[in-house]
């Protein structure tokens, strides 16, 4: 919302400047988003008397120009056709800022003869594109006058945003009675004149609707004139139009368009030669269409309102008139609609034609309804001022008079919720400030009726924000809150936990952390699945975002090819974040995601270079997981993971029946296609899966177990065959005493030469630990031959000798 | 038998041995099984009892002290011995170390750990809820009804559901949370919600994805003071600034009411932001006293409950706080930017960084 100083001067006496006005604007609710204040660039330019014009010396097109000023008399060089002794024009002191040409004006000396100041153009005062000569000005103005008051530009022009519940203040009269109540000044309220028609109008409203529907038009109200004449309108009307950015028209359009900034009313003229009988208001058939105002051809269906004759459509209600039946400098007799539309029925006709209008913007708003009754009156006051002609009666149909709410309030509300005591004198000043009115005086228990034009008014919340809004947000005393003993809980669940520690745990392995989209291209998508269940968006924001990610691989892979090229040639990247499997609220799993790729020692010259493989992944995976407390120990790695790793090389996470992810290397397939030259690892875990297996955050530990016996160790080789994991022969040797066996760990797998084919040799070592006393020789040839009988037994393997 | 004679002899010998091998040598001519001073040692048997005292005395001694010597011209040889190794080891220490991978924290997860690290002090919890929400949880149950032009304030996505017809949005804003929390729990609540949250918008300013920080507090006692307070104590903290120039605007959000804006001062120094003082404003946060119409819809009886709600975007107060200017860089994975802006996953959110 756009309006100028002085317009507002129009409904508010106040002696505040342009600057202090809008920070009372702002601290009430109404936020500036501009203040445009050309008085100010604008100040050293004034008018001044051309004393002499002589020919310059040394060229034929300049002139000499004795120029006297406020502040004394200049010499001035000027290359202007219309420079001439006795004119007024506008002059431009050294040091100033021309705003046309953007630079500061020096002292200069043009073709050895000095020049101080400059007499200026309407371009270089940056007003219009007029170069040609120098502005003139009239004789009847006085050296020193201000340039931006002769020409108007001394009006500074305030925009505020407005929230969408304040559709009183999308008017110059309603910002007025804010500023008032917020003791900018005095709010003028100014009397309309009763309009009395001289005669009956010929076109009568009407309103067909079924009783259910009566709601989208409630009321409407005309006017006939005759004998007007529709010409250009007065120059105060166009300036203060042109200066909210509005373009002049027409007095009659100009007129509609000046009661809709000036108290929030949008209204309608029909020239009324081109409307055939009645008009009503009624539900567009189907196939119905509109030209409007704007040129464009609408297609009405049966929700909208709109307003038709006996033939045709002549506008979209509320919203945009037709074409056909506008007014322009030919239209003599005029019809004036002044209606009340139903906000959501506005809104909804206006999104689906995708038609904004300062018509819509306020009726979706909510606009007051007693308007109908003032809104025909200042129209008529202003048409018959401006147009002339003559007024017919009021034509009505449908009824208006809708009683003002109501709103029980408790004075005390403003300290039980606002926080803040306020007395009940000032409460209630303000508030009638406002225009409410206050009807019992019983602090527990008044009643407050709220003005017509305030339909965002719902209960005393509203109240108790009416009041501290004028009284001031800053006036409340904060109070801190305070952590009470109700909640010395945990703020963070094990689940929130684990998501939170698992991304400072994974970045503490070297991986980046990133945020990428919720959202990938299904064409991506399908290289991992078939698409067969991906959430489609129904209004992407582009085709490349149009699906719900299934899984956050494939935006990481994505990554890959970008930072190569900025010399990330080995990195490892990952994403904690949700992935989408169906719409429920168990379709969105949190999944910590990371990717390796390239050497896994960089370009060092120390190390040899290696690739990244599964068992760095798993490593990596092994150290977040006991990081976690969550025992490895029982961590099973099943072969099967999705299809977008590699089948040879990736396995499930599983920690007993509960999927805890996946980890491997990515599917050269996919790696192909995406023209991924480097290997790629990855590892996906379901981070709200593991929080049932953290260990309790309590701070007591087991007693430490001082064992003083020798530790003895023994290493094992096996011969059995390829296909058997070999994590089988650490359980087997595990389970055949596990009180005395501490550890086993796998030193060496070979295949080859000396090994028999399809057979792999692999060695362990078992670390043996007594409990009671040392063990002897044979304790420990005991417990070997068993490791050996147990593993044989379990793999089918054999003792390597 | 001359022990000092023989000491002397001794003494020489192993002063003059440069060979760790010969000194075991002269330590078994001594000392060893056959060595002269054990020989001696066993010809005390032949001896009186007072002989055997004082001969046996002076032996002692003289196989102590010979062993000594022996020992210290043993380190003596070895440190000699390595030395002479260890000139020949010189290395070029200015060679690169091994890699050391370390990792980064991205800005937006470093911001929501501050923020629910001071939040938690102030005894709220965090939830969570849903990216795919329902129409009624992200607006009709916060008071905004369909075709309300607030609708019109957040561009929506939509998803349906083909199998079931069911519609629904990727939600505008994490205050679907709130609704979700009432209408599962009894008051008193104190929660915080951060999370990602959509509007159909792409521009240098607006990004279609982000993330947001909700608040709410509902209890029969909380008023906008606290309110005021709770957000001032917030910034304060997360700005790391004593002294905070801010102020509360009137505005207007469906599901609160008296609604706020906050805004922060600042002052450009050299095109860097100075947070908390200067004359030009920002806007951080919007927030409220819960509108009763809120808490009927979620079943709370609005004449015993009352409470605040408030919301602010990560990345905002993420920019403003690390001086990161572009909101689109926080999305690209560009690797050199996680480096220069990312944070170390060992600096932690607490007041003390521990």
């Amino acid at each position: 919302m756009k309006f100028s100083l002085s317009w507002l001067k129009e409904y508010l006496e106040t002696d505040l400047d342009v600057y202090k006005i809008a920070d009372l604007l702002t601290n009430i609710g109404l936020e500036v988003e501009n203040i445009e204040d050309r008085s100010k660039e604008l100040k050293p330019f004034t008018v001044a008397y051309v004393k002499k014009a002589d020919k310059h010396p040394n060229a034929d097109r300049l002139k000499v120009c004795e120029v006297e000023t406020k502040n004394g008399t200049f010499q001035v060089v000027c290359g202007a056709p219309n420079a001439r002794k006795g004119m007024k024009g506008v002059f431009a002191p050294e040091g100033s800022f021309i705003p046309g040409t953007k630079i500061i004006l020096k002292k200069t000396s043009i073709r050895e003869v000095d020049s101080a100041g400059m007499l200026v153009s309407e371009k270089e005062m940056g007003i219009s594109e007029e170069h040609e000569g120098i502005i003139e000005v009239d004789n009847k103005y006085k050296v020193g006058e201000s340039f931006a008051k002769i020409f108007g530009l001394n009006d500074p022009i305030i925009e505020i945003g407005i929230t969408p519940n304040r559709g009183d203040c999308l008017s110059v009269i309603g910002i007025s009675r804010d500023l008032a109540a917020a003791g900018a000044g005095k709010f003028k309220s100014q009397k309309i004149p009763q309009i009395k028609g001289s005669f009956d109008s010929s076109i009568k409203w009407k309103r067909f609707f079924n009783k259910k529907n009566e709601f989208l038009c409630p009321a409407v109200a005309g006017v006939f004139f005759k004998k007007i004449k529709n010409s250009e309108s007065p120059e105060w009307l166009k300036r203060r139009l042109l200066t909210i950015g509005l373009r002049p028209i027409s007095t009659l359009v100009d007129i509609t368009n000046y009661i809709t900034y000036d108290l929030g009313r949008p209204l309608h003229v029909f020239d009324a030669d081109k409307i055939n009988g009645n008009l009503t208001m009624r539900l567009a058939k189907k196939n119905e269409s509109i030209k409007a105002l704007d040129g464009k051809i609408y297609n009405l269906n049966e929700e909208m309102v709109i307003i038709a004759d006996e033939k045709q459509p002549h506008a979209i209600g509320g919203i945009m008139g037709g074409e056909e039946s506008s007014c322009n400098e030919n239209t003599t007799n005029v019809f004036l609609e002044v209606a009340l539309f139903d906000p959501i029925s506005i809104a909804r006709t206006g999104r689906k034609l995708d038609l904004q209008s300062d018509a819509r913007y306020r009726f979706e708003r909510g606009i007051d309804p007693n308007s109908i009754e003032w809104g025909i009156n200042k129209a008529c006051q202003m048409i018959l001022e401006l147009c002339g002609g003559e007024a017919s009666k009021i034509t009505v149909a449908g009824n208006y008079k809708i009683p003002n709410k109501k709103i029980s309030y408790n004075f005390n509300k403003i300290s039980t919720l606002g926080g803040i005591a306020i007395n009940k004198k000032d409460q209630k000043k303000i508030l009638e400030s406002l225009g409410f009115k206050v009807l019992s005086e019983s602090v527990n228990k008044s009643i407050v009726v709220v003005p017509s034009y305030r339909p965002d008014i719902d209960g005393e919340a509203d109240l108790v924000e009416e009041v501290l809004r004028i009284f001031g947000y800053d006036k409340i005393q904060p109070k801190s809150v305070k952590k009470e003993t109700s909640d010395l809980f945990p703020s963070i669940n094990s689940k929130q936990f684990t998501f939170y520690k698992f991304k400072r745990l994974i970045a503490s392995r070297g991986y980046f952390e990133v945020v990428t989209w919720s959202f990938m291209s299904s064409k991506l998508s399908n290289y991992f699945n078939n698409n067969s269940d991906v959430l489609k968006i129904d209004n992407p924001i582009s085709n490349d975002l149009d699906i719900m990610r299934p899984s956050i691989i494939p935006n990481l892979l994505e990554s890959i090819n970008k930072n190569q090229a900025r010399f990330f040639n080995d990195a490892g990247i990952f994403e904690v974040g949700p992935q989408y499997q169906n719409y429920t609220i168990e379709g969105q799993k949190m999944v910590a995601t990371g990717i390796k790729y390239g050497n896994i020692n960089g370009n060092n010259w120390i190390d040899e270079k290696r690739s990244v493989d599964v068992f760095d992944i798993k490593s990596d995976i092994y150290f977040f997981l006991s990081s976690l407390g969550i025992s490895t120990e029982n961590l099973q790695l099943e072969d099967q993971a999705p299809d977008w790793y590699h089948p040879g090389k990736s396995c499930s996470i599983k920690l007993g029946k509960i999927n805890i992810g996946y980890l491997g290397e990515i599917n050269p397939i996919i790696l192909n296609l995406l023209e991924i030259k480097s290997n790629v690892c990855a590892f996906e875990v379901f981070v709200e899966n593991l929080g049932q297996f953290l260990s309790n955050r309590t701070s007591i530990k087991k007693p430490f177990d001082n064992n003083p016996y020798q530790i003895v160790e023994r290493d094992f080789a096996f011969i059995l065959d390829k296909k058997v994991r070999s994590n089988l022969i650490i359980e087997s040797i595990k389970r055949t005493n596990k009180e005395l066996i501490k550890d086993v760990t796998i030193f060496d797998v070979f295949e080859g030469k000396t090994i028999p084919e399809g057979k792999k040799s692999v060695a362990a070592k078992v670390i043996f630990q007594p409990k009671k006393s040392t063990f002897t020789d044979k304790d420990i040839e005991d417990l070997s031959k068993k490791v050996i009988e147990q593993v044989c037994m379990k793999t089918g393997a054999f003792i390597r000798e | 038998m001359n022990p000092s004679k023989i000491e002397k002899e001794a003494i020489d010998k192993i002063n003059s041995i440069e060979d760790l091998q010969e000194l075991e040598n002269v330590r078994l001519n001594y000392l060893g099984k056959k060595g002269s001073i054990s020989n001696e040692m066993k010809n005390l048997a032949s001896l009186s009892i007072e002989e055997k005292k004082e001969v046996g005395k002076k032996l002692n001694i003289l196989k102590n002290s010979i062993l000594e010597k022996i020992e210290s011209r043993k380190i003596s040889i070895q440190n000699s011995l390595i030395n002479k190794k260890i000139l020949e080891e010189k290395i070029d220490l200015s060679l690169p170390s091994r890699n050391y991978n370390c990792g980064k924290i991205h800005p937006i997860s470093q911001t929501i750990d501050k923020v629910i690290h001071i939040f938690s002090s102030m005894g709220f919890n965090v939830v969570e809820g849903p990216d795919i929400e329902t129409d009624f949880n992200n607006f009709s149950a916060l008071n905004i009804p369909p075709d309300h032009p607030a609708r019109e304030m957040q561009d929506t996505f939509y998803l349906t559901d083909k199998k079931k017809n069911e519609k629904f949005v990727l939600r505008t804003h994490t205050s679907p949370v709130q609704i979700r929390t009432m209408l599962e729990k009894k008051p008193p609540l104190k929660i915080i919600v951060p999370g990602r949250t959509y509007r159909c918008d792409s521009d240098s300013t607006h990004s279609p994805m982000f993330h947001q920080v909700e608040g709410l507090l509902v209890d029969d006692k909380s008023t906008m003071a606290h309110l005021k307070g709770c957000l001032i104590d917030f910034l304060k903290d997360f700005f790391e600034l004593n002294d905070l120039k801010y102020r509360f605007r009137p505005s207007y959000f469906p599901f609160t009411e008296p609604s706020a804006e906050m805004d922060i001062a600042y002052k450009k120094i050299n095109d860097v932001l100075n947070i908390g003082k200067g004359d030009d404003w920002l806007e951080i946060l919007g927030c409220g006293m819960i509108n009763p119409r809120v808490l009927e819809n979620c079943g709370i009886d609005s004449k015993k409950y009352q409470g605040f709600a408030f919301g602010m975007g990560i990345e905002r107060i993420s920019m403003l706080k690390y001086g990161i200017t572009d909101l689109r860089s926080f999305f690209e994975t560009d690797l050199r930017w996680i480096k220069h802006y990312g944070f170390n996953p060992l600096n932690l959110s607490s007041h003390i960084g521990l």
